[in-house]
């Protein structure tokens, strides 16, 4: 067995019984370990210096290839303009023809995503909650995760937000946040006549609550907002905006016997269970918003 | 008139804002690029909305157009001031400060 043989020779003469291999028992204690190939390489600088011209090679080539796979792909799309296109067929003439005769809203794409697609934005609305409470899932505070250095850092910062002096950014704060907050609260009462919607809006009043907890601390933003507000105003809203499409959807989901006026159409007070709807969404909008500032930031709400 | 007027400060806003990417990216300490950055919110845009301003005839349009310069030169500033209290409080390398590298 001195010469060198090939894998597929060893195996050919195992199989045929000609090689054994003797006291086995002494062989595997005694053989060495096979070294752990490291499949993750690190490129060091010099190497990548030294390749300068494969690296701009390949970085040209794979723009390149993903322009050519755009490119082509925009070339299968039908023409623009042409009036035999799918996206110009007869849904969306009828969501222009009767769509504020059947929602009630002039702001069409409100009386899509909460009229006729209700079902979906509840979807998104599930998936912003599951993502906070996900994330309450991994970073609040408790007994249980929770050890003396990080109790010692939290209170350098509590000590820290209570005698920092910023007083710029607390003027500025003062200024600005109602400001943002109201004109987030016109974007969502306003969400089914012009454009915006509880999205949008409960985006800006996140920012506002954002900007007021970062001038004055968390401790100030705490005697109007807990976790226990957080937790009702979330839960809350998903569970009116399930009450009201349930109705709308049980009593016939064409409106069949529904009885919420519509209202005319361009007031205030119109369009039936859009308005209520958008509050829902704007309200858990704001909530995530302000809700991923603070457990990012402290781990607590 | 009034539109070369308008168009001279508009152009003059894409000139600063022009500038300011110019900065952002050429510069690699946080305090410089921040300062370069800050140059295109308030003057950039500033300049912009006047020539807006200039350009529309409605006084309402004018007025609202004047609250959006408002809004950024209170906003934009205290942006610019909290990050760079924050770099200055938590950076302790001294010799980044200092040298461009």
């Amino acid at each position: 067995m001195g010469e060198k043989k090939s894998v597929w020779e060893h195996l050919k003469a195992w199989v045929d019984g000609e090689e054994v291999i003797l006291d086995a028992d002494k062989y595997i204690v005694n053989r060495s370990k096979r070294e752990k190939k490291n499949w993750r390489r690190n490129f060091s600088m010099e190497y990548i210096r030294g390749n300068v011209k494969l690296y701009r090679f390949l970085s040209i080539a794979i723009s390149v290839l993903f322009i050519g796979i755009m490119l082509s792909v925009v070339n299968d799309l039908p023409e623009f303009g042409n009036p035999a296109n799918p996206a110009d067929n007869e849904v969306m003439e009828r969501y222009l023809e009767s769509g504020i005769e059947e929602t009630g809203a002039t702001n069409f794409v409100a009386g899509m995503i909460l009229d006729y697609r209700a079902f979906d934005t509840f979807g998104e609305a599930n998936v912003l909650f599951l993502a906070v409470m996900c994330v309450v899932l991994l970073l609040k505070k408790d007994q249980k995760n929770y050890s003396a250095k990080e109790e010692q850092e939290n209170r350098e910062d509590d000590f820290f937000d209570e005698n920092e002096k910023r007083p710029i950014l607390q003027i500025g704060g003062k200024l600005l946040a109602p400001l943002i907050i109201l004109y987030g609260i016109y974007v969502i009462l306003n969400g089914h006549l012009s454009p915006g919607g509880g999205f949008s809006g409960g985006t800006i009043i996140g920012a506002g609550l954002i900007l007021y907890a970062s001038a004055y601390g968390q401790k100030k933003m705490q005697t109007f907002f807990t976790f226990r507000t957080f937790t009702l105003i979330c839960v809350g809203g998903l569970l009116t905006y399930c009450a009201c499409k349930s109705y709308s959807f049980f009593t016939g989901a064409n409106h069949v016997g529904f009885e919420i006026p519509k209202g005319i159409p361009g007031h205030i007070l119109s369009a039936g269970f859009i308005l209520p709807l958008n509050i829902c969404v704007g309200l858990i909008v704001a909530c995530t918003m302000y809700g991923f500032y603070a457990l990012f930031t402290k781990g607590d709400i | 008139m009034r539109e070369i007027i308008a168009a001279i400060f508009i152009i003059m806003g894409i000139i600063v804002f022009l500038l300011s990417m110019f900065g952002v990216f050429r510069f690699k300490y946080v305090l410089n690029r921040i300062h370069a950055a800050a140059l295109g919110d308030t003057l950039g845009l500033g300049s912009i909305v006047v020539g807006l301003m200039i350009l529309g005839t409605d006084f309402f349009a004018g007025a609202k157009l004047f609250l959006i310069i408002l809004f950024f030169w209170l906003s934009g500033p205290i942006a610019t001031h909290s990050i760079a209290k924050v770099e200055i409080l938590t950076n302790k390398n001294y010799e980044e400060r200092v040298r461009d590298k």
